[in-house]
């Protein structure tokens, strides 16, 4: 196996950080539905924090596709 | 095998699309500075921000009409959300916070104008996101780095400042420092991957599925997307830029 082949089987596993976002973002949406139905009126500040707790969970699929693209294109 | 070549031709479109093209270098004071196309992009977008600027508030009147009533309303918008997470200081920064939330609206989505082709023929000029390069968006998440940093040494004070490094407790003075390099970089980096990485995507479908499915598809990777990592960076920075001051 050369080097780039492995380069790219790793890029491949480095992808699998988009798991812990794909289950984190459907939860912290679910549970800003249920809030903001039981108290419409503090929508604004739900969906703040909705914001922020999903561009956290974003980040870390995010650092796995930066890794996956210096491994190919390194 | 005719499978591979295919194959060649996708990951060839998708390299060529990423590359960032030097289209001419500066000699200024022994250096050479090479500018790439995303900084001329970035250029037309700001040359394009400042005379829509000019022109739609050249006849403000007490009584508005249409094109001002839509602007004082995203004006409006803009300013009391700032206001509202940062407090009784939110006024000196909503133009600065509101200044990158309406370029990185532009420029997330400058490429949903870039003409049609297909059917066998080129579009005439092709749009490509200014913010798939890093060093725009790198650039974006070190002024707002700055501002937070000195922004916080201003309304604090120094000796206010230096007390806030310490807080809550003293042994989380490393982490307060790490702070300044990790903020910049988690914002940089979410804006040009996600940017990137919807970009790609769509180069593939193009590559797949040349004909009615890109632009569905665009709706959500270009227009969604972009929509989204916008009010993401503008509200992560307000989230900084509030946590610095109060």
């Amino acid at each position: 196996m050369d080097v780039q082949t492995a380069a790219c089987i790793g890029a491949g596993i480095a992808v699998l950080t988009g798991l812990g976002a794909g289950f984190g973002i459907p939860i912290a949406t679910g549970k800003t539905s249920e809030a903001i139905a039981r108290q419409p009126e503090a929508s604004g500040k739900i969906t703040g924090s909705f914001l922020l707790g999903i561009a956290l969970a974003e980040a870390t699929a995010i650092y796995g596709l930066v890794v996956a693209l210096l491994l190919i294109f390194k | 095998m005719s499978d591979a070549g295919h194959a060649m031709t996708i990951s060839e479109k998708i390299v060529e699309g990423m590359g960032i093209k030097t289209v001419f270098t500066i000699h200024a004071f022994g250096f050479d500075v090479p500018i790439s196309d995303t900084v001329i992009g970035t250029w037309i977008i700001m040359a394009v921000l400042i005379i829509a600027a000019f022109i739609l508030t050249r006849k403000l009147r007490e009584i508005p009409k249409k094109p001002q009533l839509l602007l004082e309303a995203f004006i409006g918008f803009i300013s009391d959300f700032v206001v509202d997470k940062i407090g009784h200081h939110g006024k000196d920064f909503v133009a600065f916070l509101g200044t990158i939330f309406i370029f990185l609206v532009a420029a997330n989505l400058a490429p949903m104008i870039t003409p049609m082709g297909g059917f066998g023929f080129e579009p005439p000029f092709v749009i490509k996101p200014v913010t798939r390069d890093i060093n725009v968006t790198a650039a974006l998440a070190i002024t707002v780095i700055v501002t937070v940093f000195f922004s916080s040494i201003f309304y604090r004070g120094p000796k206010g400042y230096l007390k806030s490094l310490f807080s809550p407790i003293p042994i989380m003075f490393p982490f307060n420092l790490m702070e300044y390099a990790i903020k910049p970089m988690s914002l940089c980096l979410r804006l040009f991957g996600n940017i990137l990485g919807a970009y790609i995507i769509m180069l593939l479908i193009e590559a797949v599925v040349p004909v009615a499915f890109p632009p569905l598809a665009g709706l959500y990777f270009d227009l969604f997307d972009g929509l989204i990592q916008a009010v993401v960076f503008a509200f992560l920075s307000t989230m900084y830029v509030a946590e610095a001051i109060e």
